[in-house]
């Protein structure tokens, strides 16, 4: 068996090919017990297929991955004991109603628990009773959700579990991701989105192209933290005057750049000092960070 | 208006490739049932024979419809009317639904409501469209009984009886949209009236009065219930006469008007009929591999059975009919006993037999269909979620491949009990009793055998399994069942499992045959397993 700090997965150098295109290019991923791991990168990137051959549903072309310390290709079953799972794009059966797949879906896993699935449906303000031809694409998410939350797990795997979700319904989404996770639960979170694996991720894995591009915790990777600084009204002028400033942009009297934690007291001094017309500050998106920092060759 | 054409332009090229095999396959089935009239019933004699012979079975009037004379046009007509308007219902209910409630549940009726045009504009346009198509089908089923060599203003009024009923039907169907929630429900429901109408014409035709020289029957007051019965009150080749094809078109254009005016005061995606509301709570064996499979399959193998069942009634009901008619065509007799090769048989059993050899072919088809559904569960992802649980790979083709296994047993019984009634009804008696199910049942090997070839596809070559699989069932029916008369030789007619089938009750139950067909389904069903371990899942 496993010892408690041996990593719940752990992949090594995973290729999968599919004729001449490469979905996964030796990628490399860890993930510690306990923690709440962020899977980023953009669509296409291979975070999908990664989770497909961490479940054992398809089979690397090269590299290992373990679950558990199992080989989940060659013992599915045991691997999949204590694993929930959401799956990118839910589709339903049309003719079974919402609380039917639940039901079914838990029941596969060994049963529900009874209040959770209680309150999963009411967080959720989730019908049950409809059929499942009749559900938006946030109802299906939901079905997923619920019947992945509604049985303890020791892993959950959740790929891009949010989409279609409204705001309100991503709250209630965070909340059951912080409650399994506090019960000692692994998770394990993919995404495209960088705001909402900086809510919810102790440390995160960011690949491109089925390749890993970087991997730690959200302290390590500094330049995730970076905030988005553009400034109307102003000239190169001002930029002269800031200090380490990455990845400017300027067009005109607009100009747009990047600045570390560490130095933003300065550069928000020279700003108040200079005149502008205009400002706003953000996180920087992972499409500006994949062009900026991992050197994507197109242009967005 | 020009909103409608263009309507109607886009919606028949969604269907420039359903509609034409439709018409297609009508026509020439009426260009078949024309010829094959012509030259086994070419004397008079032999029409004047059958013809007195179905007026007096019940039976064959419920089947088939009202004789009308001893001309060629005329047991043409009644040999083929009742299946062929039955054709051009069902496909102008499909076209319909397809174009309305169909199109409305998937949301693209949404997309064409936002430009600007009237509300009912796409009603109207499918209403046009299936006017046209059952005009095409008219003129097409005409020209397939000239073809055959049938001539005169009946040729003409057979085809319009034809399309009148489609066009009756594009109505139907078109309220029917208005009332059902879901596309799934009103095909359903428009199926099932077409069903109606064929019983309400059998019953009424069934309890008709014969004429004195026993060549014609004029129904009871039932047929005239429904749209079959009063097309084939037109009587194409003794009278021809258009009105009852006049009134049924009037009240098709009187139901059509309605229904646009419903369409036009009412919601998108209302309807009067609402889907009712799920369970809250899996049933009984809702969270087994089983259970799922059974709740998938259900209402298809429904279907099967019915037309399982529809072909052994037929084979029980005009058994004797067929065979005392045909005791004294040589030719006919001598085409029969070659699908039962080897065989100096009663007639009837070599009817009976070949009948139920078909329902062997359906329950085969119901294995196959019912593995095949395995591979859209996988493609559009559902597989997924399934196999991401704790159970295995194995459990869940296995439940499939037994639920499979079911289905072409409960087919085969379906069949086999519908003779055996079907018989008792015509007052032959049946001995020993069970032997037609038994009968039925002695093909489950062979599609046993199927099922698990269907199994070995999908686990070895998914992606192409389901053209493979059909291709595999039409090959093992071209060379089981029509090898003989298609002069094949025999190593190749052996490859078929349907040709190691006992051909009961002509022949005696082949038990050795029975057991090596059920080991190698097994050893198939074990292969397809561990082909399946082996693989990944694929889209």
């Amino acid at each position: 068996m496993t010892s408690a700090s041996d990593p719940v997965i752990d992949a090594t150098r995973l290729v999968k090919t599919y004729g001449r295109t490469r979905a996964l290019d030796a990628l490399d991923l860890r993930v510690r017990p306990g923690e709440v791991h962020g899977f980023l990168g953009p669509n296409g990137a291979g975070k999908s297929t990664t989770l497909r051959v961490l479940l054992g549903l398809i089979r690397p072309t090269s590299g290992t991955a373990r679950v558990f310390g199992l080989d989940p290709w060659r013992e599915p079953v045991r691997t999949h004991q204590n694993i929930a799972y959401v799956p990118g794009d839910v589709s339903l059966w049309p003719s079974l109603s919402g609380g039917e797949v639940i039901d079914l879906l838990t029941g596969l896993r060994g049963g529900s628990e009874e209040r959770l699935r209680r309150e999963l449906i009411d967080e959720f303000e989730f019908d049950p009773r409809r059929k499942a031809r009749t559900y938006s694409k946030g109802n299906r998410q939901k079905v997923a959700l619920i019947a992945a939350f509604a049985r303890p797990a020791q892993l959950y795997l959740l790929d891009e579990p949010s989409a279609g979700l409204d705001p309100v319904m991503e709250s209630v989404f965070r909340r059951q991701v912080r409650r399994v996770s506090d019960d000692g639960a692994t998770v394990l979170l993919s995404s495209h989105i960088l705001s909402e694996v900086e809510q919810l991720c102790d440390r995160v894995t960011i690949i491109r192209s089925g390749r890993t591009v970087e991997s730690g915790t959200l302290a390590e990777l500094r330049h995730l933290k970076l905030t988005h600084f553009r400034i109307e009204g102003t000239d190169a002028g001002l930029l002269a005057a800031l200090p380490r400033v990455q990845n400017v942009l300027t067009d005109g009297d607009l100009v747009e750049f990047d600045v570390d934690a560490s130095d933003l007291a300065t550069v928000l001094d020279v700003i108040a000092a200079a005149r502008i017309s205009g400002l706003s500050v953000s996180p920087p998106s992972l499409e500006s960070l994949f062009l900026s920092h991992y050197g994507e060759s197109k242009v967005l | 208006m020009s909103g409608v054409r263009d309507l109607a332009l886009i919606q028949a090229r969604r269907d420039r490739v359903v509609l034409p095999v439709w018409i297609l396959g009508i026509a020439v089935l009426a260009f078949a049932v024309a010829g094959a009239v012509a030259t086994e019933f070419a004397d008079e004699a032999d029409r004047a024979a059958i013809v007195s012979m179905a007026t007096a079975s019940p039976a064959f009037l419920f089947i088939r419809g009202l004789p009308d004379g001893t001309g060629i046009g005329a047991v043409v007509f009644f040999q083929g009317y009742a299946f062929t308007a039955v054709l051009a219902a069902l496909m102008s209910t499909f076209l319909v639904i397809r174009h309305t409630r169909t199109d409305e549940e998937l949301g693209r009726a949404e997309l064409i409501g936002s430009v600007p045009i009237p509300r009912a504009a796409s009603l109207a346009a499918t209403l046009i469209l299936g006017s046209v198509v059952n005009l095409v089908l008219a003129l097409s089923v005409a020209a397939g009984f000239a073809l055959a060599g049938l001539r005169g203003v009946g040729v003409l009024t057979a085809g319009a009886a034809v399309g009148a009923v489609g066009v009756f039907f594009v109505a139907v169907a078109a309220a029917v949209a208005q009332v059902m929630p879901s596309g799934r429900s009103a095909n359903g429901a428009a199926a099932g009236l077409v069903g109606v109408a064929y019983f309400l014409r059998g019953i009424g035709d069934a309890f008709g009065t014969s004429s004195a020289d026993l060549t014609q029957v004029t129904s009871a007051w039932l047929s005239l219930l429904s749209p079959i019965g009063w097309g084939q009150r037109s009587r194409p080749f003794s009278v021809a006469d258009p009105a009852p094809l006049l009134v049924l078109t009037g009240v098709a254009v009187a139901l059509a008007v309605t229904v646009l005016g419903i369409r036009k005061g009412r919601d998108l995606g209302a309807s009067l009929l609402v889907e009712p509301a799920g369970r809250a709570r899996a049933g009984v064996g809702g969270d087994s591999f089983l259970g799922l499979a059974w709740r998938q399959q259900w209402p298809t193998l429904i279907g099967w059975c019915v037309f399982a069942a529809l072909l052994g009634g037929i084979a029980g009901g005009l058994g004797p009919v067929v065979s005392d008619v045909m005791g004294g065509n040589d030719s006919l007799r001598e085409l029969i006993s070659r699908l039962v090769p080897g065989s100096r048989a009663e007639i009837i059993d070599v009817f009976i037999t070949a009948l139920l050899g078909i329902a062997g072919v359906l329950a085969a088809a119901a294995g196959i269909q019912a593995v095949l559904r395995l591979r859209a569960e996988e493609a559009e992802g559902r597989a997924e979620l399934l196999l991401s649980t704790s159970r295995s790979k194995a459990r869940w083709l296995g439940a499939n491949l037994l639920l499979a296994a079911a289905s072409a047993v409960v087919v085969a019984v379906a069949a086999g009990t519908a003779a055996t009634v079907g018989l008792a009804f015509s007052g032959v008696v049946n001995d020993p009793p069970g032997l037609l199910v038994a009968a039925a049942l002695a093909h489950v090997p062979a599609a046993g055998v199927f099922t698990a070839a269907a199994a070995v596809l999908f686990a070895a070559v998914p992606s192409l399994s389901i053209p493979l699989g059909w291709g595999m069932l039409a090959g093992g029916l071209v060379l089981g069942q029509f090898g003989e008369l298609l002069g094949l030789p025999a190593w190749l007619q052996d490859v078929s499992p349907f040709r190691h089938s006992a051909a009961m009750p002509v022949e005696p139950f082949d038990l050795t045959a029975a057991l090596v067909m059920s080991v190698i389904a097994l050893a198939g069903a074990g292969a397809a397993v561990y082909l399946f371990r082996r693989r990944g899942l694929t889209v």
